[in-house]
């Protein structure tokens, strides 16, 4: 797993969000963009991109970007 | 593992009902806080656009009725040749007796016929069909109709964003009959009670009746509103009990059929929105083509009348025989929700004479 391609997977999930706004210590969860479509469509791509069906309080159990990605990695 | 074929049964016509009262999502914008762009977001995202309502004097008993009887003229069968009817449902007219038994009444049936409700949602169609299946195989039973459909809208909280604007209301009717020479038909079913909890109607049953306590509003995390004898729906994890579940149970009737998926020529899944649809398609590497899902924009997220609404929406034109082609389909039906349950079959559908939706005339 890549993490710049991960940062860049999170990004297209967020609908309206702009490219290149998140890092590794974003608190994703307090984003505007953040809502329940945003969690399916991120859930989505991480099954197809890391074959990883994450529940939504997996993701919400993650503070931070970084986080998250250590949480699939973890599952791979 | 519940898994069958048959031979010399088929499914011979089928007739969708839909309510004239149309809503469209655009109606909702004071649900999502007049968010125009929210909006457009789910129906680019999910592909949410109208969906029919019923209004309160119309149940699901006379959207089926209507398109039993509009099928029985279609097909020219008097209802004293019916020897079973199956109606699945959730919103039936009365807790007892059944809408299956109601519906035999009204259609003045033969009393040497069988009659039940089937208590399924999105899966049911196909259980019924299974069933339906099953009783022509096993005996002298010639045809027997399956009637599909729920009355969601009375069910959904109009201020719940997790389910207000996704269903609608429809009824369906569609003929089973014994044929010399059908190809063969596979199902294959399943059940997951461990998920019953995440789509749910809390009150209303025996376990928790109607009380004042029921019928208090509350809020959830999400800010959405609803009370217990509201329909709940957690939307992320239907979601991924259908990714998971779904295309791994196609793949396995494919293997029993030993039918590739080439060979089939329309996968026809409950419409639960565009988005599932279309991840399932994905995930099983179809183009999505193949992958019926107009009706969803149309009718809404219509429950276990969701497949035979569209049949009807969308494949008229080839399973009759009247946009050409060939007069043979293999077909995949796909169900899967409330329960959580599911159930798939792969059809030989040769030219129906009858495939139509119509809108509900009282």
């Amino acid at each position: 797993m890549e993490f710049n391609r991960f940062i860049q997977q999170f990004e297209e999930s967020l609908d309206g969000l702009e490219t290149g706004s998140l890092t590794g210590t974003t608190a994703f969860k307090g984003l505007k963009e953040w809502d329940s479509l945003a969690i399916l469509t991120l859930t989505d791509t991480i099954d197809l991109e890391y074959g990883v069906l994450l529940k939504k309080t997996e993701i919400e159990s993650c503070d931070t970007v970084q986080s998250l990605f250590d949480l699939i990695q973890s599952k791979v | 593992m519940p898994a069958n074929q048959f031979v010399d049964v088929s499914l011979t016509g089928s007739v969708t009902v839909v309510p004239p009262k149309i809503r469209s999502i655009e109606e909702d914008v004071d649900l999502y806080g007049g968010n125009i762009r929210q909006i457009e977001r789910l129906k680019k995202t999910l592909g949410i656009n109208e969906r029919r309502f019923a209004s309160n004097e119309l149940t699901n008993l006379d959207l089926c009725t209507q398109a039993a009887q509009i099928l029985l003229d279609q097909l020219n069968i008097d209802p004293s040749d019916l020897d079973g009817i199956l109606y699945v449902t959730q919103t039936p007219d009365h807790s007892q007796p059944s809408n299956a038994t109601l519906l035999h009444g009204r259609l003045k049936c033969g009393t040497d016929c069988a009659a039940l409700d089937v208590g399924l949602g999105c899966s049911g169609f196909v259980y019924a069909l299974w069933l339906a299946y099953s009783i022509i195989s096993n005996g002298s039973s010639q045809r027997v109709l399956v009637l599909a459909g729920d009355t969601l809208s009375r069910l959904v909280h109009p201020k719940d964003r997790a389910t207000a604007s996704l269903f609608g209301d429809a009824g369906s009717a569609t003929m089973v009959e014994k044929r010399m020479g059908a190809g063969v038909s596979w199902f294959r079913l399943g059940t997951d009670g461990r998920g019953s909890d995440s789509l749910i109607v809390p009150a209303g049953g025996a376990r928790l009746p109607f009380s004042n306590e029921t019928a208090e509003e509350y809020s959830d995390d999400d800010g959405n509103i609803r009370t217990k004898e509201n329909l709940f729906m957690d939307g992320s994890e239907v979601f991924n009990f259908s990714i998971e579940v779904v295309p791994r149970e196609i793949e396995a009737l494919l293997d029993y059929a030993d039918v590739s998926k080439d060979s089939v020529d329309y996968f026809v899944l409950h419409q639960a929105n565009r988005y599932m649809v279309h991840n399932i398609g994905k995930r099983l590497k179809v183009d999505l083509g193949r992958f019926p899902v107009e009706s969803f924009g149309a009718f809404g997220n219509v429950s276990s009348a969701s497949i035979p609404g569209a049949l009807s929406y969308e494949l008229a034109g080839p399973l009759t025989g009247e946009s050409g082609g060939k007069s043979s389909h293999q077909v995949v039906l796909s169900g899967f929700g409330v329960g959580l349950s599911w159930g798939n079959c792969l059809l030989t559908v040769s030219n129906l004479d009858c495939l139509e939706w119509r809108v509900y005339k009282s």
